[in-house]
């Protein structure tokens, strides 16, 4: 059972957008014959200071975005011909057994740390059985949970050599998960999976992971030094398996943590990539062809839900006359500046199932409802009468004592807050009052049950709808929706345990259609990544300057420069 | 004397020790943890392990006496947030960065501003008066994040001459210096200039020049010594203020100072980080307001003849 943590998810998708750089140019020799460049670097900026290497305590994305590049795990998640593709990473070779509990990875003999020493198995099961054990205090460890036995593990009820991996050679790795995942393969692209070497780990202590020197690399490139909340630099592995197939010598991070300094520090060409997040910079990079423009729509979404156990929200006519109000296009435009996409399902379109993208088999169900309620003739408002006669409170909206929670209080919010007063008044005639409060009260007020209406951004961190749909089951109840429903709980286990892909594909969509269908939550927009890249930098697999997808974690492996 | 520094020494111990005080049941009193935005959705036993690891589990109390035990033995413990630094040696690494930029800036800037002031005073109300005027207003009014990318668009983006960012080398200090040292002239100036214009009208100055001393002699030696009075005091703050008020500045120059580094850990709910660096400031303020007390007597004999009493 995995659960979502924000940060981590965002994490990967950030990882992802530093990642990225480039485009193809047309202004230079080397661009027009494709010739690389002889020197080969990259310069690009990190938003903060990475926590820590360690893979088996690190939680921040800075950290992730920097392993992702000088660490290798068993695959490595990548696009290829615009569709998801495990590469090899570590293992060159993997299989599954028939109940989907047992997975194999047959590791390449050929693999070795920066320092010489060849990886193995062994390295991997002391990786995992290090952040199950209670005693590391792992942040991450719940991508470990499927696997037999973490949870007893965790608790210090079974010692950390019970948790279900084994080295069966030094070469072969055995994992047994607790229930079947189809979806396990790619989970295993988490820093969490990356492999450990206990000498280093043993001769660091605390340190470990802490400095550019105590720590040890088996991914594409090497930190060779790392000035603490200054800069970076990565230099090429050459003792990376694969380090044929890596083009840049360096990569130059800096920690860049104010949006106007990393404007400039693009324009002036001290950096090679940008990702931006106003709508007036998009408009201005977009409109300068010199740079490639990169967009990823994210596997994170913003959403607002409601509290089931309010009095008020109790009543599904009234849940739905307030999801049915929102016109999501009107939303992205007004409130998100035009920077997310409208979502009508609970599933962001980032996500597939065997390479079918889940929103695409679903539909639009928030777009059918509202075509259904206009074919009744019916409009919003006239729902929310309804409900507000079954439950006895009249029938004059104005008089609807209803608040909304946002969990900020800076100028966005205040803006956006107004929006859905605005809006509600206008389609509803509700006088919606707001409650502003920073993300720790807020959060307080969810789990005690002390709101009605709340928005919030939830995202996944590798490519399964279950990661989306788990956090709205009765026993996990991570929005605090205290909304339960037996069906829905039984088809997001039988879609996650399912091998047969249709029919999980099948239990997803029906068990969005009840989510959906009972409005416990509304799905607002989804989160894009806006990247804008130099036009000398160009990806081997995944060219710069066309649509991206979300959930692969190539690195700088694949880049390049041309035309610099 | 001595015995005036033994008391001084002791009202600094009292001090630190509220502010510890105070600053640890503040910080807990915050909503949301080191685990912060993270902590709703993690496993409950995930939570669980990690609270224990820093001893979050303990009541509150404990940690408290834990936290000062560890204070009497100069141990500001780990951070919480950056996994095997402690705090000691995070702030030994960012204060200096920090005093550098900071000091560079404020030794200039007050150098710079001292001059403009005493022009301005000595030229009441004539062109180089309006002209520093003007400069000290701009320097009290511009937001530093304003001055900051407009140095960077004109030094960086359109001239190309300097890094718009960075930390390493002496040239990516020349902007900061310029953006930071800029509030620095403005203060002095006019703190300088009305300071001078009051000295100018003491029956003191008008005895030298009755003696017939030089006017050179008179501004340098009267006029200016007794001016700088005010400097002093707010010269004691702003050297605390260079290894703390730079904030902006460090962070829209991407450099590694103590400023940026104690806002972000406040963000981010690290306990630790946040306790040593708070005490570290406090107890840089009071050594601070020792020292200018000192300086003081140094300049003033009044205060001197009145603290020999």
């Amino acid at each position: 059972m995995k659960k979502r943590v924000l940060s981590i998810l965002m994490a990967g998708a950030l990882a992802l957008a530093l990642t990225a750089c480039g485009g193809g140019g047309s202004d230079s020799k080397n661009a027009e014959s494709g010739e690389k460049d002889s020197e080969q670097y990259i310069n690009t900026y990190l938003y903060a200071e990475p926590t820590t290497m360690d893979p088996s305590l690190r939680s921040d994305q800075y950290s992730s975005e920097i392993l992702i590049s000088t660490m290798e795990g068993l695959i490595r998640m990548e696009q290829r011909d615009g569709e998801y593709e495990a590469e090899p990473g570590d293992a060159e070779s993997w299989e599954t057994s028939e109940d989907g509990k047992v997975w194999t990875f047959h590791l390449g003999e050929d693999r070795k740390w920066s320092d010489g020493e060849p990886v193995t198995a062994d390295q991997y099961v002391y990786s995992l059985r290090r952040s199950a054990d209670p005693a590391t205090g792992c942040p991450n460890s719940y991508f470990v949970t499927p696997i037999l036995n973490y949870d007893a593990v965790s608790t210090g009820e079974m010692a950390p050599d019970q948790l279900g991996v084994k080295a069966v050679d030094e070469h072969t790795l055995e994992i047994t998960l607790t229930n079947p995942m189809p979806s396990f393969l790619e989970s295993t692209d988490a820093s969490v999976f990356y492999p450990q070497r206990e000498d280093i780990v043993k001769e660091y202590g605390d340190q470990y992971g802490a400095d550019a020197e105590k720590f040890v690399y088996n991914g594409p490139f090497t930190i060779s030094e790392w000035v603490h909340n200054s800069s970076m630099k990565l230099v090429k592995n050459e003792q990376y398996w694969d380090s044929d197939n890596v083009d840049l010598e360096t990569v130059n991070y800096q920690i860049m943590a104010d949006a106007s300094t990393i404007a400039n520090a693009y324009d002036s060409g001290q950096i090679d990539t940008i990702d931006i997040s106003s709508e007036e910079e998009l408009q201005k990079y977009e409109a300068d062809d010199s740079n490639k423009y990169t967009k990823i729509s994210g596997g994170s979404i913003v959403f607002q839900f409601y509290n089931t156990t309010d009095k008020t929200f109790s009543n599904q006519n009234i849940r739905k006359a307030f999801t049915l109000a929102i016109d999501q296009e009107d939303m992205n435009e007004m409130g998100f500046g035009n920077l997310r996409e409208p979502l009508y399902g609970w599933i962001a379109p980032a996500f597939s199932v065997d390479g079918k993208s889940m929103r695409d088999a679903a539909g639009d169900p928030l777009k059918d409802r509202k075509a259904e309620l206009e074919k009744e003739g019916k409009t919003p408002k006239d729902v929310l009468i309804e409900g507000m006669e079954e439950l006895g409170l009249g029938s004059d909206p104005s008089k609807l004592d209803v608040t909304y929670s946002l969990a900020g209080t800076d100028d966005w919010y205040r803006t956006f807050g107004e929006y859905l007063q605005q809006v509600y008044k206008d389609e509803l005639g509700v006088n919606l009052k707001i409650d502003f409060t920073e993300w720790g009260i807020f959060s307080d007020n969810l789990a005690n049950g002390n709101y009605q209406i709340g928005f919030m951004s939830w995202g996944a961190y590798f490519n399964d709808p279950y990661d989306m749909l788990s956090i709205n089951m009765t026993d996990f109840n991570q929005i605090s929706t205290n909304w339960s429903n037996p069906e829905y709980d039984r088809l997001c286990v039988a879609g996650a345990t399912e091998m047969d892909a249709d029919k999980r594909m099948d239990d997803y969509v029906q068990a969005e259609k009840i989510l959906m269908e009972n409005d416990v939550i509304c799905p607002l927009a989804t989160s894009v990544e806006h990247k804008f890249t130099k036009s000398y930098v160009h990806d081997k697999y995944e060219e710069y300057g066309e649509e991206r997808l979300y959930f692969i974690h190539p690195g700088w492996k694949n880049v390049y420069t041309s035309g610099r | 004397m001595a015995k005036y520094v033994v008391k001084r020494i002791c009202y600094m111990l009292l001090t630190l020790f509220t502010v510890a005080s105070i600053t640890f049941f503040l910080m807990r009193s915050i909503p949301g943890d080191p685990l912060a935005s993270m902590a709703k959705t993690l496993p409950e036993q995930t939570k669980e392990n990690f609270y224990a690891k820093y001893g979050l589990d303990q009541p509150l109390y404990k940690q408290y006496f834990k936290y000062m035990e560890g204070l009497v033995h100069l141990d500001l413990g780990e951070s919480i947030l950056y996994a095997g630094r402690s705090v000691t040696s995070e702030i030994a690494r960012t204060s200096p960065v920090s005093g550098m930029v900071g000091g560079t800036a404020l030794i200039i800037g007050t150098f710079i501003g001292v001059c403009l002031g005493m022009v301005a005073a000595l030229k009441k109300n004539r062109w180089p008066d309006y002209v520093v005027m003007f400069i000290a207003i701009l320097g009290a009014t511009i937001p530093v994040f304003v001055l900051a990318s407009l140095m960077q668009y004109v030094f960086a983006v359109q001239l190309g001459w300097l890094p718009a960012s960075g930390w390493g080398k002496p040239v990516h200090m020349v902007l900061p210096v310029i953006v930071l040292g800029f509030g620095s002239v403005a203060t002095y100036a006019r703190y300088i200039k009305s300071s001078m214009l009051d000295t100018l009208g003491q029956d003191y100055v008008l005895t030298a020049r009755a003696k017939g001393l030089s006017e050179r002699a008179v501004i340098l030696k009267h006029v200016l010594r007794n001016s700088l009075l005010p400097a002093v005091t707010i010269f004691s703050s702003s050297i605390v203020g260079v290894f703390t008020g730079a904030f902006v500045t460090e962070k829209m120059f991407s450099i590694p100072g103590i400023g940026l580094y104690y806002v972000s850990s406040i963000n981010n709910n690290d306990y630790t980080m946040v306790m040593g660096t708070t005490v570290f400031y406090a107890a840089l303020f009071i050594i601070m307001q020792l020292v200018v007390d000192f300086v003081y007597m140094i300049l003033d004999p009044r205060i001197r003849i009145a603290s020999d009493r």
